[in-house]
């Protein structure tokens, strides 16, 4: 796409625990700049800030040269998680107080006496019902009078309330009529902030529909008060860009939106690797995210991350679209243990940070994932985290001896007996040998239950595991990366560069992306699919006058300025099923072709992909419409890599105990690694906030991008 | 152990991950009522011995980890890849099957010409013929009643799907389309677990494969026998009610006597009375049956989280089930609405192994599961399942309004139910002041109540329990108030039901079902007076209760919020002067009940009517009852006797069980 004015910089920003790192990409001169601040947990905008002062300084940027700044933040999730967000209230349809106590009635666990349910958003006694109410048709059964707002409003005051949810039943059938609830409410009520379910999320399902609402209320004052903080600190230092915040779904939204849809960035954490993943261009991924308590993947077929429309946030279900991340299993902090019947078992109790691994030395006295690293020699004491952190390597053999022995007659004569990996080890004598041979089972047990789910995981989905490509990141995914790769046939691993510059550029190259949905729930007929159709067309208008709000607040996006639609890319879908199913397919659909023998085609052929089968006779239920709005911008410049020799030298060599056999590696440092520098495992590849292993039977070689590409050459 | 407890923790991860994914393949393809409405389906994978060995954590029904496939799989033999038994008998699956509406596959699962385990799954279909819609009554007397009886037969023979058999079970259903979108999800389920097991051979090898399935059973036998090893060992007796078999108004009584010893759980059952003429009974065949033993699985997970879900569970345990009772009933009886029964064995046991370890059981739940049914014409829809609160513990309230005791069951959005019949719920929320009082309070029951829009509708609503004792509480705690069924409640149509069959409805017609709240534990008068506040707060006691049952009283706060409340605490501290409650608190209407028929005395009754000839004991029993009753007031034991009528009961019943005594 070209553009009529020069492409300004973007700043993009990756919030962390620990530390915030912002990422200044600068078309004009093909400049990427990293910068890392620490962070600021009790507010966070102003490590953002000096942050943002100090990259500028060091790119030689003036303030006015910025094009736009794109950041998420994670106070709304912590605020639902720790249950700190406003004091609110729900408004509801006579006869329907309990929405929120009975749920969807289950239970958290079946086979357990003491499981109880999760904590109610809103307490019973800040519940208010109304004489509101629509047919499942969408005529008003019952509409509150004067009186009845009246009373209303003098019970929603003395709740106390600071915000406030409506949701009047089958609201989202007409959704002009719970709003008009809503505005009566408001007339009487000017200073309370009160949103209605079905303007924020038309979706069918009362308490989901009700929760949207009431997370958002939930969240949304101390969101308003960060994105404000925010602002007057970027504009005090002189910028007038605007300001984006990173979205659950993958994309970004004007700081406006997001102050207005806050629940749309809850989840934007876990997304924003992700999609920046997805930005790679390398087709076909599923991205590995191994932290220190879990690891995650997410699946990106098109170019775009999967999305969900069934999560949960803070153990309660969210139905608006986020990227579909999944947990898979251990992270570097998992517990290494052995039960009472001598098993081996890895989680998944994490030792977190605090006290961490054995390893750490900060009186964690169970040995993790971590010190199996350690143990293995496939990270460094001395080396790991840049040398940040120095780790106790005896401290962590010595506690995966004490598991060797708790595995009491197993671990001599059994433990890596027989063919499989860990064959090689049983010469070993003496604490050592047992400490290698407890860390590589505690390691094979956490890669085989990390690849049984992301098998299950994708199989649900009708993919091939062995067709993708992996893209690890987090502390620990590129150390585990090709264990899981081999676990499942995986072939080709894209290791990013440093990965908190992986996040922020991410970041700072979202798409502006957003979802609408409409409910339908009709039988799939000629005058549905026009209705189908019409809808579409309808969300469609909403999407692209949302996207043209954006690019009123939003210079600097060549996509966005660039008139002509705004080059928006829709995606137009929806959920079906053969009448009588208890689960909705989502069917991706062709605008030009709505009518019944196409989208009925659409249908049988997704069903048959996914479960081998399609019932041609069966009459087919439209349930919810769905439309996703991407306003792309242009590709920003990548960091740049020096090029290498070819046959990089290795830095060093280490014994490394990779598929039951110790190997002599060569260990190379990323950041020697130039582009088109090639090299064969077994090997060690060191950076900053990781390592990466490649066992034997796997190459390495640089691109032109700097990412790190391992491939299997051959049987290891 | 065979296996290397490495590739023992792995082999395990990867056979219950097949289960869970051969579960999410038969739910999302299912079309059937239950599987959507109520999540009542699983599928698992069995060994060569036909117990479980994986079975599915978190989807499906969790209770049927017990079952053995063994039985229906030596009635269908010779077997040969391809092949798929299917069969819903009871008493011909070896009490695989438990009752005719839950359609049992099973494939056999072939690795180089050898058997290497066994694919299992099950749907509880919409109708499979019988008396009624839905096949299933409370009133049903025989299991002929309640349907088609299929034995275990081949579905699938090499690959071949039997038309014959289709032909046969769609004929004799209400609904052969929905049954055979449940057969393809079924087999879909099936295929994927194949798929998954020869992944697992493949990576692992065949004998590792083999040698897991006992591994892994021994594995989680040694867990649960820990588990249970951590209650005291020793003797512990219980007793419950069913209200009554809904063809007469007489209670049936459940006993259990659980020995601990070691980790290993006796449960004799005898003193349970006989099977009834209705379909309320258990066909266990002898074994310690899923259905009789939930409870202790519940237990043993519990305290166990982590277990693995197999057929080890059920090794510690052993049963003694008098053949021709309620819980191991000789064919024909019928058992359809097993799962009533189920709910008031689970209460039993947890009564005796609370005896055992009191600060580690919890009260009574609500104790049923009503799936509210309307029938229209052409349609019949599950208005909600529901279920009422679980028991107040040592340390915890119950909770409110959700119940996993039987089944973890998922409600049905309002939004889509009053789209797919005529009706308008006009209130689904908790019953105030249902939950049992209690220094923990018991889950409150829940309220639905709607308004019929058409013409000719029907309501069914099997699992109606507690209408008559109540989920008693323990250690001091109350019971939970009992269950109600109401018509046009507050009109002068008003009418108040007990167990109904199918009831008639007339468009505007009200109706309204309170479930009944669960037990409380401790004495209510040593809770914490802000505890009370607050739930008077959230509007789930009222200021009345929380006077007569707590002790606590409430004054208005004249200068803050409308309705702020405080407590006074002087007026409470002299309510509170009174003796502490202990014990169980079973209610009025038990008290009565036992005032006449004692537990002990009972004990006679019981023995004696299982000496006669199994067809004789019913109408003996009845008849006995029938005398007895004739001498106590007409809605006994709801209205206590008098000491008169109380003498004369008590003489009556005695004489009643001399004569059967020397009849024998």
């Amino acid at each position: 796409m070209t553009t009529a004015v020069p492409m300004m910089a973007r700043i993009g920003i990756d919030v962390g625990g620990t530390f915030t790192d912002l990422v200044a990409a600068v078309p004009e001169r093909g400049l990427v700049v990293h910068h890392k601040e620490p962070s600021t947990p009790a507010d966070p905008s102003r490590a953002v800030a000096d942050g943002l002062a100090a990259i500028l300084a060091q790119a030689d940027l003036r303030p006015e040269e910025i094009g736009g700044i794109t950041h998420g933040t994670t106070i709304g999730l912590n605020a639902i998680i720790q249950r700190r967000g406003a004091r609110i209230a729900l408004v509801v349809t006579e006869g329907y107080r309990d929405i929120l106590e009975i749920g969807r009635s289950r239970m958290p666990s079946s086979f357990d006496l003491y499981a109880g349910k999760e904590e109610p958003l809103v307490p019973r006694d800040r519940i208010i019902e109304i004489s509101a109410r629509l047919s499942p048709g969408g005529v008003p059964v019952s509409s509150p009078d004067a009186a009845e707002l009246d009373r209303v409003a003098a019970r929603l005051r003395a709740t106390g309330a600071d915000a406030a949810a409506v949701l009047v039943l089958h609201g989202y059938t007409d959704p002009a009529f719970e709003e008009d609830v809503a505005a009566g409410l408001r007339d009487r009520l000017p200073e309370l902030p009160l949103m209605a379910s079905a303007t924020v999320w038309p979706e069918v399902r009362e308490y989901e529909r009700a929760l949207v609402a009431c997370l958002n209320a939930y969240i949304q004052p101390l969101m308003r008060d960060y994105f404000g903080r925010l602002e007057s600190r970027v504009r005090a230092l002189g910028v007038p860009a605007p300001i984006f915040i990173s979205a659950s779904n993958g994309g970004s939204m004007s700081l406006r939106s997001a102050a207005e849809r806050p629940i749309e960035t809850v989840l934007s954490g876990p997304a924003a690797g992700v999609a920046a993943a997805a930005r790679l261009g390398m087709g076909a991924i599923v991205t590995f995210d191994m932290g220190g308590t879990s690891s995650d993947i997410a699946v990106t077929v098109n170019g775009s991350p999967e999305l969900a429309t069934h999560t949960t946030v803070g153990g309660l279900p969210l139905i608006v679209p986020v990227v579909a991340v999944s947990a898979i299993g251990a992270g570097g902090g998992s517990v290494v243990w052995v039960d009472g019947q001598s098993v081996l078992k890895v989680g998944p109790e994490s030792a977190g940070a605090e006290p961490g691994p054995v390893a750490y030395g900060r009186g964690g006295d169970r040995p993790a994932v971590t010190d199996c690293y350690l143990v293995t020699g496939m990270i460094d004491p001395a080396t790991f985290l840049g040398g940040r952190m120095r780790l106790d390597a005896d401290a962590a053999a010595k506690s995966l001896t004490d598991i060797a022995t708790r595995l009491s007659g197993h671990v001599d004569t059994r433990l890596g007996a027989g063919a499989g990996p860990g064959a090689g080890l049983s010469a070993e004598d003496g604490a050592a040998g047992a400490a290698h041979r407890a860390a590589a089972g505690a390691l094979r047990v956490a890669t085989a239950g990390m690849a049984t789910e992301l098998q299950k995981i994708m199989a649900q989905r009708g993919l091939d595991p062995r067709r993708f490509t992996l893209v690890p990141f987090g502390g620990a995914g590129p150390t585990h990366a090709a264990m899981l790769a081999e676990e499942v046939g995986i072939t080709h691993i894209v290791v990013p560069p440093t990965a908190a510059t992986f996040c922020a550029l991410g970041a700072a190259g979202a798409d502006l992306r957003r979802d609408f949905a409409r409910s339908l729930r009709r039988r799939l007929d000629p005058a549905s699919a026009a209705r189908l159709s019409g809808v579409l067309a309808e969300l469609s208008d909403q999407a692209q006058a949302w996207l043209t709000e954006q690019s009123a607040a939003g210079a600097g996006f060549t996509a966005v300025r660039s008139g002509r639609g705004f080059g928006a890319r829709l995606s137009h879908s929806a959920d079906m099923r053969y009448a009588g199913q208890a689960y909705e397919l989502r069917v991706a659909l062709d605008p030009a072709r709505l009518d019944v023998e196409a989208i009925s085609e659409a249908f049988h052929a997704e069903h048959e992909r996914l479960y081998g089968f399609r019932d041609q006779h069966a009459p087919i239920e439209l349930g919810t419409a769905r439309l996703g709005v991407v306003g792309p911008v242009a590709e920003l410049p990548s960091a740049t890599v020096p090029p290498g020799t070819g046959t990089p030298a290795p830095h060093g060599r280490r014994q490394v105990l990779l598929a039951g056999a110790w190997h002599a590696a060569d260990v190379h440092l990323r950041s020697a690694l130039g582009v088109g520098d090639a090299f064969d495992g077994p090997a060690i590849v060191e950076q900053d906030d990781t390592t990466v292993v490649v066992p034997p039977g796997w190459s390495g070689n640089v691109d032109g991008t700097g990412n790190l590409h391992l491939r299997r050459s051959r049987k290891g | 152990m065979r296996l290397d407890p490495v590739t023992l923790e792995i082999v395990g991860n990867r056979l219950s991950a097949l289960t869970e994914e051969m579960c999410l393949t038969l739910q999302r393809t299912s079309r059937s009522l239950y599987v959507k409405e109520t999540a009542d389906f699983c599928c698992a994978f069995a060994g060569l011995d036909g117990g479980f060995v994986a079975y599915p954590r978190g989807i499906g029904v969790s209770g049927f980890v017990g079952l053995n496939l063994l039985e229906a799989v030596r009635r269908a033999e010779p077997l040969e890849p391809g092949d798929v038994i299917i069969t819903n008998d009871p008493y011909r699956s070896g009490g695989l099957a438990t009752h005719l509406t839950d359609i049992q596959v099973i494939e056999p699962y072939f690795h180089e010409g050898a058997v290497v385990g066994y694919g299992w799954a099950f749907i509880h279909c919409s109708d499979i013929g019988g008396r009624v819609p839905s096949s299933l009554s409370p009133i049903n007397d025989e299991i002929y009643q309640e349907g088609l009886q299929i034995p275990p037969v081949k579905l699938v023979r090499a690959g071949e799907p039997s038309r014959d058999v289709e032909a046969l079970i769609a004929a004799n259903s209400r609904t052969p389309e929905a049954n055979l979108g449940d057969f393809r999800a079924m087999l879909a389920a099936l295929r994927t677990g194949r798929e998954r097991l020869a992944g697992v051979i493949a990576q692992h090898g065949v004998d590792t494969v083999l040698a897991a399935q006992d591994d892994l059973v021994a594995y989680t036998a040694g867990k649960a026998r820990a588990a249970l090893s951590r209650l005291d060992d020793g003797t512990y007796r219980f007793v419950d009610y069913l209200d009554d078999d809904a063809v007469s108004s007489i209670p049936v009584r459940l006993s259990v006597t659980a020995t601990l010893d070691a980790g290993n759980l006796h449960l004799d059952f005898t003193g349970t009375d006989p099977q009834v003429a209705a379909a309320f009974n258990i066909a266990t065949l002898g074994k310690p049956h899923a259905w009789i033993t939930t409870r202790v699985l519940a237990l043993i997970c519990t305290l166990d989280p982590g277990i693995a879900l197999n057929s080890g569970l059920i090794q510690p345990i052993s049963v003694t089930t008098p053949e021709g009772s309620l819980v191991n009933p000789v064919r024909p009886a019928a058992v359809g609405v097993r799962h009533a029964s189920a709910s008031r064995v689970n209460d039993a046991v947890g009564g005796a192994l609370g005896l055992a370890a009191p600060e580690i059981l919890p009260a009574a739940s609500s104790g049923l599961v009503v799936p509210v049914v309307v029938a229209e014409l052409q349609n019949v829809q599950v208005l909600e399942p529901m279920v009422g609160g679980t028991g107040a513990r040592d340390g915890a309230d119950g909770v409110d309004g959700r119940d996993s005791g039987i089944s973890n069951l998922s409600n049905n959005p309002v939004e889509t139910v009053e789209t797919e019949i005529g009706v308008e719920i006009l209130r689904y929320g908790l019953r105030t002041d249902s939950g049992g009082a209690g220094r923990w309070r018991g889950g409150c029951g829940l309220e639905l109540t709607f308004r019929v829009l058409e013409d000719g509708s029907k309501l069914l609503a099997r699992g109606l329990e507690r209408l008559c004792f109540r989920p008693w509480g323990v250690r001091g705690g109350g019971p939970g108030e009992p269950t109600e069924l109401i018509v046009n409640p507050g009109t002068p149509r008003e009418r108040r039901h007990l167990k109904i069959d199918v009831l008639p409805l007339e468009r505007g017609d009200v109706v309204t079902l309170l479930t009944s709240g669960a037990g409380g534990y401790g004495d209510p008068y040593t809770r914490d007076p802000a505890a009370v506040l607050r739930d008077v707060e959230r509007g789930v006691v009222s200021r009345e209760a929380a006077a007569r049952e707590y002790g606590v009283w409430l004054n208005d706060l004249a200068n803050d919020l409308a309705d702020g409340l405080a407590v006074d605490e002087a007026a409470t501290a002299a309510a509170r002067l009174i003796d502490r409650r202990e014990g169980f608190g079973f209610g009025p209407e038990r008290q009565a009940w036992e005032s006449v028929f004692d537990i002990g005395t009972v004990d006679r009754l019981v023995a004696g009517l299982f000496r006669l000839p199994p067809p004789a004991r019913g109408p003996r029993r009845t008849a006995l009852y029938n005398a007895v009753l004739r001498e106590l007031p007409g809605d006994f034991p709801r209205t206590a006797p008098t000491p008169d009528q109380l003498d004369t009961a008590r003489r009556t019943l005695t004489k009643e069980i001399v004569a059967l005594e020397g009849a024998v």
